[in-house]
């Protein structure tokens, strides 16, 4: 390698301790004939170890106890049984309720979240603009500090758009829907098969956080969640699984 | 599972070194930490642990402290981590922690991206592909968050006072 091939990653790469020896070597030599990237060089090593000086210390102070994991799981152990409780009591109730007089209602069936409003609502939206050619969305992806800007703004939550491209799938772009009487943002994405997925998203505050609930009608999937700050319906036709894989990594990106 | 939880201990004292130089405050960067971790123990059983669990956690902690800094705006007026040190001060070391108190300050004022990038990078020792993966963003931004940073922080401590020199 010769001295002209040394590019700024490798600059800092070179302080930052990344690189082989053989590159390390060739990154000297470089230097040696550039003085004032040399200089350059000497600064951020010096801020390396300024940052090191101020806060390499923190590690190695003792972590209080509110911090302790093993007490927070606990602490989750206890109302998750707490929780079972009061289900189960509430299963109970339903029980008798049914056995009242319930049972000609049609509220038979496993649980299946394909026919809550919000589900049906991403559902509806799904089909009708991931059909469009032309416009699919409203702000395309690149322009994608506005569409997330925007979208958290009018649902006045803190949108970060889900980066799920290591799933295959890149962002279409987004619109303003109306969802419940409320504003929703539609995030599209699509993989390169041009299948696509959309996320409705509309802002909640009732701190009530839910697992992944799966649902399935007119041919399409769906997986319905509640962070403490959205609520949130991922659609597709993509097989559970991956459909399931891609709301996960929405799920832990999103809120 | 409860070696999954004995994992995520171990990553506990590098996250709270993360929350108190990103926030400079001891208090705000424990209660990061702790809705972190919150958040992590509740998410467990959707996470597999198939990918490095200290970029999981250090993602979960980026986010909360988006989220709180978007809700709280506490962000400049924090407590400095290191006064400034008088004019009058011990001579011997004077040069050095005015460089640190320089850098400090400059710190608290970079971009929030930039610095999250920088301490990533320069006190967790993560890989850039790791510190990539913590922000959600592609290596070439980082590199750029990682080179602005540093040009920032070049200029603000060479504006300040002066500083000791170490010549090889």
């Amino acid at each position: 390698m010769n001295g002209a091939s040394v590019t700024e990653t490798d600059l800092h790469a070179y302080v930052d301790g990344a690189l082989d020896p053989e590159r390390c070597a060739a990154v000297d030599r470089y230097l040696a004939g550039h003085p004032i990237e040399a200089e350059r060089v000497r600064a951020w090593q010096q801020q390396n170890e300024a940052l090191s000086a101020l806060y390499h210390h923190i590690g190695a102070e003792p972590v209080p106890p509110r911090l302790d994991v093993h007490s927070i799981a606990g602490a989750f152990a206890t109302s998750g049984r707490a929780w079972h409780r009061m289900a189960t009591a509430a299963l109970l109730c339903m029980a008798v309720g049914l056995a009242g007089g319930w049972i000609g209602r049609g509220y038979w069936g496993a649980p299946d979240v394909g026919q809550t409003p919000l589900v049906n609502e991403a559902v509806a939206a799904h089909s009708l603009y991931t059909r469009e050619v032309v416009h699919p969305v409203e702000v395309g992806a690149d322009q994608q500090a506005h569409l997330a800007a925007w979208l958290s703004k009018r649902l006045d939550r803190n949108l970060v758009l889900p980066d799920l491209r290591p799933l295959g799938f890149s962002l279409v772009g987004g619109r303003l829907l109306p969802a419940q009487g409320r504003p929703a943002a539609q995030l599209m994405y699509e993989d390169e098969t041009g299948q696509r997925v959309t996320f409705l998203i509309v802002a909640a505050s009732d701190g009530h956080e839910s697992s992944l609930q799966y649902g399935q009608r007119d041919g399409l999937r769906s997986f319905l969640w509640t962070d403490e700050t959205i609520r949130c319906v991922l659609v597709g036709s993509v097989a559970r699984d991956r459909l399931r894989d891609i709301a996960t990594r929405a799920y832990e990106q999103l809120g | 599972m409860s070696a999954l939880l004995d994992e995520i201990e171990g990553c506990v004292p590098a996250l709270r070194r993360f929350a108190r130089a990103l926030t400079h405050d001891a208090d705000l960067a424990d209660d990061l930490v702790q809705d972190s971790l919150e958040r992590a123990i509740r998410k467990r059983d959707l996470w597999r642990p198939t990918g490095p669990l200290r970029a999981w956690l250090f993602r979960i902690l980026v986010n909360v402290y988006r989220n709180d800094l978007r809700t709280r705006r506490r962000i400049a007026a924090v407590l400095p981590l290191y006064a400034r040190p008088s004019e009058a001060s011990v001579p011997a070391a004077q040069h050095v922690r005015l460089a640190l108190a320089e850098t400090a300050r400059a710190m608290q004022v970079l971009p929030a991206e930039q610095r999250e990038a920088l301490l990533l990078v320069a006190v967790e020792g993560m890989s850039y592909a790791e510190a990539a993966a913590v922000l959600g963003i592609p290596s070439g931004t980082l590199m750029s968050r990682l080179a602005r940073g540093r040009a920032a922080l070049r200029r603000a401590t060479e504006e300040g006072p002066p500083r000791l020199r170490t010549v090889k």
